[in-house]
């Protein structure tokens, strides 16, 4: 009899897979999600789209990814510099070495630097100051020093996503601990940690990064990411805070408890995974809050140094050049439809997670 | 209740403490120090010496280790005198007079457009929920929301500063205000609020689009519930339900909204008021870190710190007349 049961009972879906299937019936979601895919894309495969040295090239008998430079300057190889191409790839290829083939960018502009006249065959320079509209070979533009807009933006992306996912990587990790140990043994662990919790809250998030920014002196981007870090984990903190003093009083931590399971174990292996999903939810929008709050650093000065180039940044140059509206309406747009998207994500997770909600929509 | 807030204090009092504890402590360990800072990025031949640096130090107390700086400090705090200015040569307290009477005037102005603007959007969203306009409205202001006010400042400035420039619907840049100070008084006026327009427009449509989407949701929650059946059911129509019955409920929440939004309503936004150049508080703390000037960077956290801590006492007192199924323990 009991084999006869277990066949006709068809495998209970997991709790993902019950949420994705909810997740795909909301449109919004569904487009919003497609857009950080498309953009995780570009963030990706920058130095593929705009750039001004080859994805991949053949140079003396050996193949090369110089592009990868603009990730990281060591990934590009010496032999380049060595025979002083001074990051001008077309022409020095083919004078230095006849048989060699490049692979290049689709668009031939550098985030970092004004394109000079015939660095590519028959181009012209890039425009500067007012001259810089939109045009064929600046499709968004450039600046008042004549550097692409368009190669920013791509490269930019890359930077706008990586401060949003290093930035709530530390807040989330942070923001679960905390929260998970306040939550879990209570007491006086308990009112230390919310007592942390509400003076991290309590000082404005602005101040509180404008000045460690002005404490670690040279600011890179990295830097950038970790001060957002570092102040951003108080709400995942008492969402999880929330979420353990619930999960703690369940049949099933009391079980792992009889069994032997220690502290850690519970909190971690039995508890967290039951937390996770409304603990995603103020990640997603703290991706999107963070994205935000890198761009009005880089637009107030407090950003990363110059050559990083950030949509922020883009907006800043064009606080002293209004009359380039292009320096506004594509890095503007771009940062907009950016923190939308993960917006509109995190609503569409918080829709499809919380069962109370489910049942409201029916 | 007294006793509740006997506690609440105390711990308030605990927390302001660490909170400005920490930020003397940041402080202090910026590079630099008020007379550097000030003195040598706009005439490098005016770099003073290093022994009148070290009078000048001593003579403000910052030749000490911080702590003992912080020490000096609550000192002065729990006199009630929050220190002079080193860079201004100004009390901190006559400083933060100057600066709250342009900040309420944007931020107060906003405070009170979001409001008026929220509730009417609220009921109304929920009143006509899963219609088609609904839904259009509902995810302009979602947009809106995510819109970031920086984004929006310079796109604002760019139509009506240099698109509408030299037509009727011209509107300033920036500043607070063009005209001498013995122009007529209603000239003045109008001048100011002129230069008002964008910056409140800025501070106004984030909060808006937050507010009336939470006033939209805590409907929807509290028109589920059994006693608005019953209203119905009696014969009530659709907009009264919606505001006798449903929309006295939803003030519970709002209420702790109101409160927690004191310390923006006095402390501005740094952000906008760095844009648009206005006069306030935002603006006055950006420059006092830019100039290492720690007395009002300490007594600027003190007030947003207090502020902050009391809007949510209020609110939470607030919560227990509104709501008397809440106690005060």
């Amino acid at each position: 009899m009991e084999g006869d049961n277990q066949e006709q009972i068809s495998p209970s879906q997991s709790f993902w897979a019950e949420s994705w299937k909810h997740y795909r019936r909301n449109p919004v979601g569904i487009i919003a999600l497609s857009f950080v895919v498309f953009l995780t894309t570009v963030a990706i495969f920058a130095p593929a789209i705009a750039g001004t040295k080859p994805v991949v090239c053949y140079y003396k008998n050996q193949l090369y990814m110089p592009c990868l430079g603009y990730f990281n300057r060591s990934l590009e190889s010496p032999i380049f510099t060595k025979d002083k191409f001074r990051g001008t790839y077309p022409t020095n290829l083919q004078e230095k070495d006849p048989n060699s083939w490049a692979v290049w960018p689709i668009i031939f502009q550098d985030p970092y630097r004004r394109v000079r006249e015939n660095e590519w065959p028959g181009r012209p320079a890039n425009p500067s100051r007012d001259q810089g509209h939109p045009n064929l070979y600046n499709l968004f533009g450039t600046d008042q020093y004549g550097v692409d807009i368009f190669a920013k933006m791509v490269h930019g992306t890359t930077i706008a996503l990586l401060v949003g996912f290093v930035s709530m990587g530390i807040a989330g990790s942070v923001g679960i601990f905390i929260g998970a140990i306040g939550g879990y043994f209570g007491g006086w662990i308990d009112s230390l940690t919310s007592r942390l919790t509400e003076v991290v809250l309590c000082i404005p998030t602005l101040v509180l990064i404008l000045a460690i920014i002005a404490v670690v002196e040279k600011p890179t981007i990295w830097k950038t990411m970790a001060i957002i870090g570092a102040t951003g984990w108080t709400g995942i903190a008492r969402l999880t805070r929330a979420e353990f003093l619930r999960l703690k009083q369940t049949e099933f931590v009391m079980a792992a408890r009889a069994s032997g399971a220690g502290p850690i174990r519970i909190m971690f292996a039995h508890i967290l995974p039951n937390a996770l999903a409304p603990v995603l939810v103020p990640i997603t929008f703290g991706i999107a809050s963070a994205i935000l709050v890198e761009g009005a650093l880089s637009f107030l000065g407090f950003g990363p140094p110059p050559p990083t180039a950030s949509w922020g940044s883009v907006l800043n140059s064009a606080r002293s050049n209004l009359q380039l509206w292009w320096l506004v309406v594509f890095p503007g747009l771009a940062i907009f439809l950016t923190v939308l998207s993960y917006n509109l994500v995190g609503e569409a997770i918080q829709d499809a997670t919380d069962p109370r909600l489910r049942e409201a929509k029916k | 209740m007294a006793n509740y807030l006997l506690r609440r204090i105390l711990l308030g009092v605990v927390t302001l403490t660490v909170i400005t504890f920490i930020v003397y402590g940041l402080a202090r360990s910026m590079p630099g120090n008020p007379l550097t800072v000030q003195l040598g990025e706009s005439d490098p031949s005016r770099k003073l010496n290093a022994e009148d640096q070290q009078r000048m130090l001593e003579i403000y107390g910052l030749d000490k280790p911080w702590p003992v700086g912080y020490m000096q400090w609550i000192g002065k705090v729990v006199r009630g005198d929050l220190g002079r200015s080193i860079t201004r040569k100004q009390p901190v307290t006559e400083l933060i007079g100057e600066r709250i009477g342009p900040t309420i005037i944007i931020s107060g102005t906003a405070l009170l457009l979001t409001w008026i603007l929220a509730i009417p959007l609220g009921l109304y969203a929920s009143a006509r929920g899963g219609c088609v306009d609904e839904r259009v409205t509902g995810l302009v202001l979602y947009a809106l929301y995510s819109f970031p006010t920086f984004v929006a400042a310079l796109f604002l400035q760019i139509i009506f500063a240099v698109w509408l420039r030299d037509t009727p619907w011209e509107l300033p840049l920036f500043g607070m205000s063009d005209l001498p100070s013995d122009a007529p008084l209603l000239l003045r006026i109008k001048d100011v609020a002129w230069h008002a327009v964008l910056p409140v427009v800025c501070q106004t449509y984030v909060v808006l689009a937050y507010n009336s989407r939470f006033i939209k949701s805590n409907l929807e929650e509290v028109i589920r519930q059994d006693y608005i059946r019953t209203a119905r059911a009696k014969g009530a129509g659709p907009y009264r339900v919606l505001i006798i019955h449903a929309f006295r409920n939803t003030l519970i929440p709002l209420v702790t909204l109101l409160g927690l939004s004191l310390p923006a309503l006095v402390g501005g936004s740094v952000i906008i008021e760095q844009i648009f150049t206005w006069p306030g508080m935002g603006r006055l703390f950006f420059e006092s870190i830019r100039e290492r000037d720690y007395p009002t960077i300490m007594g600027l956290t003190f007030m947003f710190s207090l502020l902050t801590l009391l809007g949510q006492l209020l609110a939470d007192i607030l919560y227990g007349f509104v709501d008397p199924r809440v106690r005060m323990e």
